[in-house]
């Protein structure tokens, strides 16, 4: 089998590959705290015999994929008004209580459960300096401080109810993504010392669409070349088949 | 290719994400609503190499993996409980809460149901009742030779009958507030009924601790911004743009494919 035509192919699925990346990307651009992704690609290089008029070695590289890279750059904030959204402003994430155990997230979209917990969209309970965080009706508007505190002002005096944990990793890029916003990691977590936390905001996606849009044509382009090359690779051996094959008469 | 299916996926939240804005927006001047938000997370992830994966019997490991993403889903579509603004309505039937709490209505088939939308009017028998025709719990009978009705901030209802200068109390308005009330279940005709994630409802006085107090001759507005819901109509279009453009793209390498070799 000729080799140009593996080459080919290799690249054709790092294609298919980079588009379904961005295409995830693109689908999460309004989900909060969604961190874009870029498919990363390396040259796997094999030696082939050379052919008669070349002398050494000949190198060929395929594609192969290295991984997947997560961009962990800040997404904006917005303002919701609601008094349990929560962003982070800088590294760190909420640390939640699911089945499975600890998950960490950078959604903070909150509410209250039926017993005045403070939970996730999905129901996981967030987690404080002592565990779950209960808020009474009492409370009322609770307000969060910079460092996370969650107090109110219950029968005219302050009243401090709990601390949101917000922890951060010595490699972020690292942690196993869980959908749901979620994500798991083995790695030891520490408060975080150089985030903020954000009260009635959210931290966005941090896909930017011009970036999406320019990188999905980048590939479509890419992809169309190959197609082409593939085409014009087999047509040639179409043709050595038909010449060489033909009986002279 | 999994880029078609996803894309589709994004598409489908962002049509969401439209419907809600559209909702918001017909019921800007719907007395009481409250602001609806769609909510997004990703779908689950296809681990081909798991982040942190060994490289190497030397201890060497991959600093990313390769994670793709199956797209979007809509998580949930929850409502922003914040204060509407009070508008003057001079109607002395017309009881906005200021604060937290909800009106208990007692529906046509006996059950409770709650609302923030306290535009009310009286029965033929002279009880307080909704613009439905609901009975407003608990029961308060306005007398037929009332001449003028004081409700105050605690919810305390007086009525000055024709021959007696004094005002009587007929009445106590009541609050019902809950651990959670974004939990609640909207019925629609600004209705909300108890869910096990609303928790129970708590009965208690307006003004009191964690109650609102309610104004007479006042109505709380929606609590929608138009200017916020723009913005949000805006974003969502273009995204939805995005996610077609996707399909488009995918579609085209797929035709390319199905070409190879074909000529």
């Amino acid at each position: 089998m000729d080799n140009s035509l593996l080459v080919s192919l290799s690249h054709q699925l790092a294609a298919y590959r980079s588009m379904d990346v961005i295409a995830n990307n693109i689908a999460n651009a309004s989900t909060p705290g969604f961190k874009r992704e870029n498919a990363k690609f390396e040259e796997f290089v094999t030696y082939v015999r050379p052919s008669e008029t070349q002398t050494g070695p000949q190198a060929l590289s395929f594609v192969k994929d290295a991984g997947v890279v997560r961009d962990l750059a800040q997404g904006e904030l917005s303002s919701t008004g609601a008094t349990l959204d929560f962003a982070i402003n800088g590294k760190g994430f909420f640390a939640v209580l699911t089945p499975a155990g600890i998950r960490y997230t950078r959604d903070g979209h909150f509410s209250l459960n039926q017993d005045g917990q403070l939970v996730t969209a999905d129901g996981y309970a967030v987690q404080g300096d002592g565990g779950n965080i209960t808020i009474t009706p009492d409370d009322g508007n609770v307000s969060v401080g910079a460092d996370g505190t969650v107090s109110s002002i219950l029968n005219g005096a302050a009243n401090q109810i709990a601390k949101l944990q917000v922890v951060t990793f010595p490699n972020e890029r690292d942690m196993i993504k869980q959908g749901a916003n979620l994500y798991s990691t083995t790695q030891a977590a520490t408060p975080s010392t150089e985030s903020t936390v954000a009260q009635r905001m959210l931290e966005g996606s941090n896909v930017k669409p011009v970036i999406e849009i320019s990188h999905m044509v980048e590939v479509m382009r890419a992809y169309e070349m190959t197609a082409t090359m593939t085409n014009s690779q087999e047509q040639l051996m179409r043709q050595a088949i038909d010449k060489l094959g033909s009986m002279p008469n | 290719m999994r880029a078609l299916s996803i894309a589709s996926t994004g598409m489908a939240a962002q049509q969401t994400n439209v419907e809600t804005i559209a909702n918001n927006l017909a019921n800007m001047n719907t007395t009481g609503f409250k602001q609806q938000r769609a909510e997004f997370q990703d779908l689950l992830y296809q681990n081909i190499q798991t982040p942190g994966a060994q490289t190497s019997d030397q201890g060497t490991y991959a600093p990313n993996g390769i994670q793709i993403g199956a797209g979007v889903r809509t998580a949930a579509i929850y409502r922003v409980t914040t204060q509407g603004d009070l508008q003057s309505t001079s109607n002395p039937y017309d009881v906005a809460i200021q604060g937290s709490g909800y009106f208990r209505i007692q529906q046509a088939d006996g059950t409770d149901a709650y609302t923030r939308s306290g535009n009310f009017s009286l029965s033929p028998q002279g009880q307080l009742i909704t613009q439905d025709g609901l009975v407003v719990q608990p029961g308060i009978a306005i007398p037929a030779n009332t001449l003028n009705v004081q409700i105050n901030a605690q919810g305390q209802v007086n009525a000055t009958v024709a021959g007696n200068n004094t005002p009587q109390t007929v009445g106590q308005l009541e609050l019902t507030r809950f651990p959670n009330e974004a939990g609640l279940n909207a019925i629609g005709n600004n209705l909300l009924l108890e869910t096990p994630a609303s928790g129970s409802p708590q009965a208690g006085v307006p003004g009191s601790t964690g109650y609102g107090t309610v104004q007479q001759g006042y109505l709380e507005t929606s609590n929608v911004n138009s200017v916020d819901e723009i913005t949000a109509l805006i974003t969502a279009q273009r995204a939805y743009e995005m996610n077609s453009k996707v399909i488009s793209a995918a579609d085209q390498m797929l035709q390319q494919t199905a070409r190879l070799g074909g000529q």
